[in-house]
């Protein structure tokens, strides 16, 4: 029967053969290229909502739509971006027992004042019992330097307490300051469920008081009413934004200060649950006074609080009807910027495209559109750049030198925000010694763990921060790979050679497990060169790893762990108050080595407060070699970030300062190669790029 | 149904066993399979020895030698050495137990669940066989994946829980087989009769039952390694499988994809091993089932 | 057929709700938190955390997490953790992809299985039967990332063939022909490697079924008969033993819905087994949960169609 038979042939051989067709037809069509630009990631965005996003995939994709107020210029210096320009400024208001008191304090004041611009002082006045000083800077060094010429009068201290509380705290706290002597209550304030108080008098009396208050409102259960550690005065930061004018969102409706408070009031809204919102906690209020002016005013010093202005801002007239449950289906999946590219569509797990925005307001970018593909697999990834279908590759360390010799590629290598490390868990007994701590520093070769785990590409870390930032501390010195040494400090702290080659101190063997998440290669290899490090001076290392999750919950979160290898990836920022500060060593806490020092404790909480640049270079530089002395990590590397292009696909033409255009090939900026990407253009496209 | 023998019946040794075994060793390719199988087996067994007993060869297989990273296969390192200069050859030649040992014991619990379910509901029938059947539809509707990962990321990547897991959640075919078999045997005269002689069904399931469905669950059994054996090497590819530095297959691959285009070597030949380990035992198994079902006589 | 029918459909509830409940204690039990921004991020306060929790529930019981899970489910208002979108609706974006991408897996399957069967069969015991079977086993034994790796680089390094995703990023096809064919070639790729070890099988199963048959009283009658051997084998031999292929089909149905994490990784496919997969990872507990109940579903759905059609096929069949 002929016809059955054909068709058991026929039918694999017009598949094969449509396939073979299809394979010419993409062969043939892939040769010519839009202009456009195509980015790989390993990851899908979350969301394109700036306010909900925390992942790497979603900021890359919302960097290109949104704009902050603030951004990082080239050289990582803070710059205007939505903001025209922005000063700062404080109001510290000291309380006296009488107007009289502070009249006093004031005329001492002025009699002994010798240099009010080096104290910031603007000017001050006397408002009843209350000295109010004007500052140009925030911070509590100037007003307290300020209050010793107050002479015998001397103000009342201020103190502060923080309510957390299990339901809507507003009416409730107004209540308790109508309950209490006007006089006493300087200033409460509530959003949501947080509120604060700040008083004149014995903080114990009135927060016991206040306790049982919300008690008997709110149940105990999810109360919270603590101490704060505040200046003693009242001290608030103001920041004062000047919008640019003339800005559009993508649909055409001008941005205005409006747009900024609603951005605000978005992120502390608990229907939103932003992972943002503890940046804005210490904000007072947020006023605007006209369409293109923005006041924020802080309740206390806090000096990241200017750099969270890069946050990007959202369309209140998009936004602010609709309730934020849905903008799930809506914004988040098609949002409206005012960066100098718009979205244009979404395909789930597959790629975001996003086009030129003609009215950008820093001009037109050359390119028309970039396209974010979404490629989970790394080496398929790899393969995708090598064959030009995406433009960019984060460099894996080892393949980096065979691209540096390819001539066909540019290769921007950067020191990361990052480091690596290995945490000793300082609520175990054996890792408490600070002898210890340094003989395993000593014993482990970082210098040959970045040769060859990083193929050269990373320092040796010394301390919490990492040298690109602009308050790194660079005199402070690793210590050096030295087997020998570390024998002598284990053999000093007690830990003599076992029978079987392992340590022992009271009948205990120098033996630990050291965990890392799974599915990272640079920790799995840390790993194991540490294990044979440390064997070398007789300490018996156990290598587990899990998944990323399991990893966290069991163990790191719970601070039940021996020894971990993690890194951190840090910002900017100089605030680590929540890494190292003593009061961060609970469950689901991120000290999760469990490190006090009290001296550590003070510079922390001092940094917060320094707005001076140069204090907060000394008070970070000691910040730095402290916590490097007592070893709590074992600091690794800093690893660098090696970005690989095809160095004929894009050239840059952006504005120069003098308004003249600077043509130039794609080049490395402090700030990432990216820095310029509006201004990119492929050569082939030339003629479409913007003219001078 | 009765079964055409090929040959008179007074050539056939006694026993099935050595019947199937003579028709065994005519399958040329049968034969190479488990010549194979065996070599595997003896090459996991010599070198778990050596390295227990500190003599690591042809060098130790956790051995990291940093200057002697990423080498293409040479004199030294015949296939090459890693991303932390341990010795290819050495660590798949170790690495064979444990891939050996995650199959036959994946094999052996899933096995142990199969056999007793299917046993039971096939044994007794009606509400039971009903009931055990529908609780098996539902854990074949789970995706057996997911239920590994999330099992995996529940109990921890070690290779007991490894081998566990894949055996807890690969018991269904073996259970649906043995079912299949117990109901056409229990119907059989010669059951029948034991049952009317009063045996209890505890006796009548292991004694006179299940020597006679041996034979297909054997066979299952051996085509159930290699399975088990594909499933860790995929699990260790999305790095839940058994952790490093110990050596497996599977995450020989699974640490070595990321130079996949910088060190080939990493990839292929842990690959190979899997493939030819995989292959031999299906092979093997394949001749094993010609050998004890002459003609497929159930249908 | 009538009480049969609704017999199985109460089963099918009945297993459903099993099902559901299974998969979301060991969903739930499963160390890890689902905070889409990751536990260890410094801006992160626990006051956020709390909120977060409030937001999904996950400060109730784990009975009333379930409770509210499934009403949520029906109703259409589950919501994933990870980007707050309805659930369904992200199953629904990607069901149609894996769909695609399993029907072709599976054409390719029964077609060059078919193939490969009835030539093994044809010439069973000689050479061509021998190379088939080992061809076959040799399929079945290979890791498919394994395989997938050596063609993806062979494919692009080679040819420099776009492969990734369901079709060419980047370029404009000027016909619907030839989008067509993009996609048809985007999905071939994927689906010959899911394919590899269902050819095998299939064949092996062909082959079987095809040998027993031709050993039937009544193929020897029709030699008997002196019927030409072509008309025997493919006309009454054949016919006979493709009936039982159907019904392994239907056995196929969960790997037809669930789909491959690791292909789908590998060649960047927008599939439902990346969906699972990424949210095991993220501990998104309500898409894993909807993702399990909807698998489920259209598995014993899919199970529930295939006998009630073996029944009409064949007449033999009555439903109980």
């Amino acid at each position: 029967m002929p016809r059955v038979r054909t068709l058991i042939v026929g039918i694999p051989l017009v598949l094969a053969a449509v396939t073979a067709v299809a394979l010419w037809v993409v062969l043939r069509a892939s040769a010519d290229k839009k202009n456009e630009m195509f980015i790989g990631s390993i990851a899908e965005p979350a969301t394109l909502n700036p306010i909900q996003a925390a992942d790497s995939a979603s900021s890359s994709v919302l960097g290109v739509i949104f704009n902050g107020l603030l951004k990082y210029d080239a050289d990582l210096h803070v710059a205007g971006d939505l903001a025209e320009r922005w000063t700062l400024s404080q109001r510290s208001t000291f309380f006296f027992a009488t107007p009289e008191n502070a009249m006093q304090a004031a005329a001492n004041m002025e009699t002994s004042l010798l240099d009010r611009e080096k104290l910031h002082l603007r000017q001050y006045r006397v408002e009843n019992n209350r000295l109010v000083l004007e500052l140009s800077l925030p911070g509590t060094a100037d007003s307290l330097a300020l209050a010793k010429l107050f002479g015998a009068a001397q103000p009342q201290p201020v103190a502060t307490l923080s309510i957390v509380a299990p339901k809507e705290l507003g009416d409730v706290l107004s209540e308790f300051s109508s309950l209490t002597p006007s006089a006493r209550i300087v200033r409460t304030w509530a959003i949501g469920n947080l509120g604060e108080i700040v008083f004149l008098g014995d903080s114990k009396v009135v927060q016991q008081h206040l306790q049982e208050f919300l008690t008997e409102k709110f149940g105990a259960e999810g109360l919270v009413v603590e101490s704060v550690a505040a200046p003693t005065f009242l001290a608030e930061p103001e920041v004062t934004f000047h919008l640019r004018e003339g800005v559009q969102w993508h649909d055409g409706t001008p941005f205005t200060a409006r747009d900024v408070k609603f951005t605000y009031d978005a992120i502390m809204d608990d229907r939103v649950a932003s992972p943002r919102k503890s940046d804005y906690e210490l904000v007072l209020s947020v006023e605007t006074p006209d369409d293109h002016t923005v006041r924020v005013v802080y309740r206390r010093p806090f000096s990241p609080a200017l750099e969270s202005w890069m946050m990007s801002i959202l369309p209140a007239h998009l936004l602010a009807h609709t309730p934020p449950d849905q903008w799930p289906l809506t914004f988040n999946r098609a949002p409206v910027g005012t960066g100098p590219f718009k979205f244009s569509e979404w395909k789930t797990n597959q790629f975001v495209r996003v086009v030129r925005n003609e009215d950008y307001f820093r001009g037109r970018p050359h390119l028309d559109g970039i396209v974010f593909r979404v490629l989970p697999d790394p080496l398929t990834l790899r393969l995708a750049f090598e064959t030009r279908q995406v433009d960019f590759w984060t460099a894996d360390p080892w393949a980096v030198g065979s691209f540096k010799m390819d001539p066909r590629f540019s290769v921007f290598t950067s020191p990361s925000n990052s480091y690596n490390y290995i945490g000793w868990n300082l609520r175990r007994p054996m890792f408490q010694d600070l002898r210890v701590r340094q003989a395993l520093a000593h014993a482990v070769n970082v210098e040959q763990m970045i040769r060859y785990v990083l193929y050269g590409y990373g320092t040796q870390s010394t301390g919490i921060f990492t040298p690109d930032m602009w308050f790194f501390n660079p005199h402070v010195r690793p210590l050096p790979f030295n087997p020998e040494k570390a024998r002598e400090l284990l053999d000093e702290a007690g830990w003599n050679l076992g029978p079987d080659g392992i340590r022992v101190k009271n009948g205990e063997r120098f033996a630990f497990t050291l965990i890392t998440n799974n599915g990272n290669a640079v920790r799995s290899d840390i790993a194991t060169l540490v294990q044979a490090d440390l064997k070398a001076v007789g300490i018996e290392v156990k290598v587990e790893m899990y998944e990323w999750a399991v990893f966290l919950k069991n163990f790191i979160t719970k601070g039940e762990f021996d020894a971990m290898v993690l890194g951190w990836a840090l910002g900017q920022g100089f605030d680590q108050f929540q890494i190292w500060h003593s009061s961060q060593t609970g469950p689901e806490q991120l000290n999760t080595v469990g490190y006090k020092n009290a001296k550590v404790d003070r510079l922390l909480e001092a940094v917060r407060e320094e707005f001076d640049r140069k204090k907060i270079i000394s008070l970070c530089g000691e910040l730095q070699q402290r916590i490097y002395d007592d070893q709590p990590y074992l600091f690794l590397f800093v690893p660098e970030g090696t970005s690989v292009m095809w160095k004929d696909a894009f050239r840059v033409r952006r504005p120069g300062p003098d308004g003249q255009w600077i043509d130039e090939p794609v080049t490395m900026t402090k700030a990432g190669w990216s820095y310029y990407l509006e201004w990119f253009y492929r050569p082939e496209y030339a003629k479409g790029a913007a003219q001078p | 149904m009765i079964i055409n023998t090929p040959e008179p019946l007074a050539l056939v040794p006694a026993s099935p066993a050595g019947r199937a075994w003579r028709r065994f060793r005519d399958n040329k390719i049968g034969m190479v399979a488990l010549g194979v199988v065996l070599l595997l087996a003896l090459i996991g067994v010599v070198f778990f020895t050596l390295n227990h007993l500190g003599i690591p060869f042809p060098a130790d297989p956790d051995a990291t030698n940093l200057e002697r990273k990423l080498l293409a296969p040479n004199a030294v390192n015949w296939l090459g050495t890693d991303n932390l200069g341990r010795d290819v050859l050495s660590r798949l030649l170790n690495g064979a137990h444990i891939s050996l040992t995650v199959g036959f014991i994946a094999v052996f619990v899933s096995l142990f669940i199969g056999v007793t379910v299917g046993a039971v509901a096939g044994y007794f029938g009606k509400w039971v066989d009903n009931i055990i059947m529908r609780i098996v539809d539902a854990i074949m509707c789970f995706p057996t994946f997911f239920l590994i990962l999330t099992a995996v990321a529940l109990l921890g990547p070690s290779i007991i829980n490894i081998v566990v897991v894949i055996g807890l959640v690969s018991w269904t075919g073996t259970a649906r087989l043995v079912r299949a078999e117990f109901l056409t045997l229990r119907e059989t005269s010669y059951v029948q009769a034991t049952r009317a002689l009063g045996q209890q069904a505890p006796r009548i399931i292991f004694r006179h039952i299940l020597p006679n469905a041996a034979a297909p669950i054997l066979v299952t059994a051996v085509l159930g390694v290699p399975d088990a054996i594909l499933a860790e090497a995929g699990l260790s590819f999305l790095g839940f499988g058994v952790q490093p530095p110990q050596a497996t297959w599977g995450n020989i691959i699974a640490d070595g994809k990321t130079y996949i285009l910088d060190a080939w070597w990493l990839i292929l030949f842990p690959g190979l091993a899997i493939l030819i380990a995989a292959l031999s035992f299906y092979l093997a198994g394949d001749a094993l089932r010609q050998a004890v079902e002459t003609r497929s006589a159930r249908q | 057929m009538t009480s049969f029918i609704i017999r199985r459909l109460l089963i099918s509830v009945l297993l459903l709700f099993i099902i559901s409940v299974i998969s979301f204690f060991i969903i739930t039990l499963t160390p890890g938190s689902p905070y889409p921004w990751g536990e260890l991020n410094p801006k992160v306060s626990p006051e956020v955390k709390r909120v977060f929790r409030e937001k999904f529930h996950l400060d109730r019981p784990l009975t009333e997490q379930y409770t509210l899970i499934m009403r949520d489910l029906f109703s259409g208002r589950l919501r994933s953790i990870k980007d707050e979108r309805p659930v369904l609706e992200k199953i629904g974006e990607r069901l149609p992809a894996t769909l695609v991408l399993n029907l072709g897996a599976l054409a390719l399957s029964l077609s060059f299985g078919l193939m490969l069967g009835v030539y093994g069969a044809r010439h069973a015991g000689r050479l061509p039967d021998v190379v088939t079977s080992v061809l076959a086993f040799t399929f079945i034994a290979l890791p498919g990332f394994w395989i997938s790796y050596l063609m993806a680089i062979v494919l692009v390094n080679w040819a420099a063939v776009p492969i990734l995703g369901t079709h060419t990023i980047g370029v404009d096809f000027t016909n619907g022909l030839e989008v067509f064919l993009d996609g048809w070639w985007h999905i071939m790729l994927p689906a010959s490697i899911l394919a590899i070890g269902g050819i095998a099988v299939q064949s092996r199963f062909i082959r079987a079924s095809m040998i027993d048959t031709l050993r039937e009283d009544y193929i020897r009658t029709a030699r008997a008969k002196g019927l030409d051997e072509n008309a025997v084998f493919y006309r009454h031999a054949l016919r006979n033993s493709i009936r039982p292929l159907l019904t392994g089909v239907g056995m196929l149905l969960p790997t037809l819905i669930s789909g491959s994490v690791i292909i789908e990784s590998i060649f960047a496919y927008p599939g439902m087994g990346r969906l699972g997969y990424e949210a095991v990872l993220e501990r998104d507990y309500p898409t894993l949960v909807a993702l399990n109940f909807v698998t489920a579903a259209l598995v014993l759905g899919g199970n529930l169609l295939a006998d009630l059609l073996y029944a009409v096929v064949d007449p033999r069949v009555r439903l109980e």
